[in-house]
């Protein structure tokens, strides 16, 4: 009997090593451990490549390999016949793989032993099963499916990037248990990814920054494949690197201009999965936990789901015109009454901005850098000097000092990692949504502006 | 059978075959197709010179086959939880019945299993479905151990520990 491969994804877990059987030239057998083997689709497995050994040998002289597969609940034997086709030693199998191995190798106890040197690509000739399941699978999360309609109705309900972003997280700690999760868009101009909404952590670390590449953040996002790791291991602890990864702002040599990396300090299982519209990355869903082995490949389903849902409603949701923008629906949404103000008194605060990267300063404390940076100090500059506290986006999207790279930018999330410093900072300045479209300056103290030149 | 000049085992790979570890058994057809298949059980003699390892006919179709075809054979055994691995080969390989009185046998390798597979986290139930099998179903590979191998995954793995007298290197 010929079963698809899905059937066997908890095989492919690495909860159970897998035993591959490869033949010489000369007809000498050679069984071997294989760490992992990766479902690449329904056609196709890669086996890491970890060694130059005798099963790399045979493979090479003698394509066809014989993988044993145990189910790690059923205790089912599979066994897959294959004909390897090529090795790879980059992109998104590649990198998959080399972070799961990393997992692998932590939990097996051989961190610096276990290294992914290439992925072997194998054509799958056959799937046999052997015998009937012994033990009875685990019953399906069976809610899974209703969740995910839950889910997807909740965010196509959505009317603002704000709420997305909030009713995303909210689906995940409420509805699928995930308690801690981060929400990271993509910088076109930079390159970096943005934490724009968080939960589940001591503090929310919106606009701390990640490169591409870096952790399984930036490795999910560069190679715009699902990462996901069941154990942490010594030399994958991310977030270590994360933390590295965030350089010093040039022109503030004396305070940096970084915001901390939210993340667990201990985490054990991470899951990260790129959001991307179309041909474009927009950012990251990363999800993490102190426990080992919390994300199943169905909790990676259930994600790539919703961060395809999120990339269609983040582009959907900048593409519709706000009634501001536009023409005659003026009227219909109607602005909220400004906030209740204290009066404008106290000390004046004293704000300064580093012309070079835009990097802003409240008092001695680092608020923001980069285009959401120019877009608070024009609106800062724009109350002073004229007293304003009401804008438009489409002002802001038009104003060419701003730097913003296209008409594709993103200009709803900057506006909301804006908004998100502007309340974690304190309540002298904040800056608040005062319709569709619309922005409300809300200022408590008279405002020192400093220009830093370099 | 010949007594090796030099031992092809080391004696800490013959106490962790002694205490019963995963036995997992590979051949290869003739047009060089690869066959694989987990032991339920095996017995080791005369310092692994010599070795039986026993195998559910049902699960194992191909394999037999190709072991009575070719009479080539290799036999890694495991412990899971250290992940000492050794290999043996052999092209001196055939079928042959289940030894009698090999119940006991059986049963204590499924209980040094239990404990070595519950060291990496499985519960005794599962260890019993994942070597389940009917007594009338059983056979055995008896082979004659031409090269011992250390695969150990680190910087030995692929090493030769021992070969029989007369075993081409």
């Amino acid at each position: 009997m010929t079963l698809p491969l899905s059937a066997l994804r908890a095989c492919f877990e690495g909860a159970i090593p897998s035993m591959m059987t490869t033949c010489a030239i000369d007809g000498t057998p050679n069984v071997a451990y294989i760490s992992q083997v990766f479902c690449v689709d329904d056609g196709h497995v890669a086996l890491s490549f970890q060694f130059f050994n005798k099963t790399r040998q045979n493979i090479l002289a003698n394509p066809r390999a014989t993988v044993l597969l145990l189910h790690p609940v059923t205790a089912q034997f599979f066994r897959l016949h294959l004909r390897y086709l090529r090795t790879e030693s980059s992109g998104p199998v590649f990198e998959s793989m080399k972070a799961q191995l990393a997992g692998i190798a932590s939990h097996a106890g051989m961190d610096g032993v276990f290294r992914l040197l290439g992925s072997d690509i194998y054509e799958v000739l056959q799937v046999e099963e052997v015998g009937e399941p012994a033990l009875p699978d685990t019953p399906a999360r069976c809610s899974r499916l209703g969740l995910l309609r839950q889910a997807a109705q909740r965010l196509s309900a959505c009317v603002s990037l704000e709420q997305l972003l909030d009713t995303c997280l909210d689906v995940l700690g409420q509805s699928l248990g995930m308690a801690h999760a981060m929400v990271l868009m993509l910088d076109p101009i930079t390159q970096r990814l943005y934490t724009v909404a968080s939960h589940g952590y001591d503090r929310s670390g919106v606009g701390s920054e990640i490169a591409l590449g870096d952790g399984v953040i930036g490795v999910a996002a560069r190679e715009r494949t699902p990462v996901r790791i069941s154990h942490m291991n010594s030399a994958y602890l991310y977030s270590k690197a994360l933390r590295n990864s965030m350089q010093p702002a040039a022109g503030a040599p004396q305070q940096l201009a970084e915001i901390p990396y939210p993340g667990l300090l201990a985490p054990h299982s991470q899951l990260a999965v790129p959001i991307v519209s179309g041909d474009c990355l927009r950012g990251v869903l990363f999800v993490e936990s102190p426990l080992d082995l919390q994300f199943t490949f169905e909790d990676e389903d259930a994600l790539v789901v919703i961060a395809a849902h999120l990339g269609a409603a983040i582009d959907h949701l900048r593409d519709v015109p706000a009634p501001a923008e536009g023409a005659a629906a003026e009227g219909a949404h109607k602005a909220p009454p400004a906030r209740q103000h204290a009066a404008v008194d106290g000390p004046p605060l004293r704000i300064r901005r580093y012309a070079s990267n835009n990097s802003i300063f409240v008092g001695d404390e680092y608020l923001i850098k980069g285009v959401a940076g120019a877009i608070l100090w024009r609106l800062l500059r724009e109350y002073r000097q004229h007293g304003r506290t009401e804008f438009t986006n489409r002002e802001l999207r038009l104003d060419p000092t701003l730097g913003l790279p296209d008409i594709s930018d993103n200009l709803e999330a900057r506006l909301v990692l804006l908004q998100r410093r502007l309340r974690e900072y304190g309540p002298h300045l904040r800056l608040e949504k005062c319709g569709r479209g619309r922005l409300r300056l809300e200022v408590g103290r008279p405002l020192d502006l400093v220009e830093v030149a370099g | 059978v010949s007594a090796t000049s030099s031992p092809l085992l080391r004696p800490e790979h013959l106490a962790m075959m002694d205490r019963g570890v995963s036995a997992i058994v590979g051949s290869c057809s003739r047009a060089l197709v690869p066959s694989v298949m987990r032991a339920v059980g095996y017995r080791v003699v005369a310092e692994g010179a010599e070795v039986m390892v026993y195998l559910a006919r049902s699960q194992s179709r191909q394999l037999l086959q190709d072991v009575a075809d070719t009479g080539r054979v290799s036999v890694v055994f495991s412990e899971p939880f250290s992940h000492v691995t050794v290999q043996l080969k052999s092209a001196r390989a055939r079928v042959v019945p289940i030894p009698s009185q090999v119940e006991a046998e059986l049963a204590r390798y499924r209980l040094a299993m239990e404990h070595e597979v519950g060291k990496v986290g499985f519960p005794p139930t599962f260890v019993q479905a994942m070597l389940r099998h009917d007594m009338d179903d059983l056979v055995a590979v008896h082979l004659l151990t031409d090269v011992a191998f250390d695969q150990t995954p680190g910087p030995h793995a692929g090493q030769v520990i021992g070969r029989a007298n007369g075993a081409e290197p």
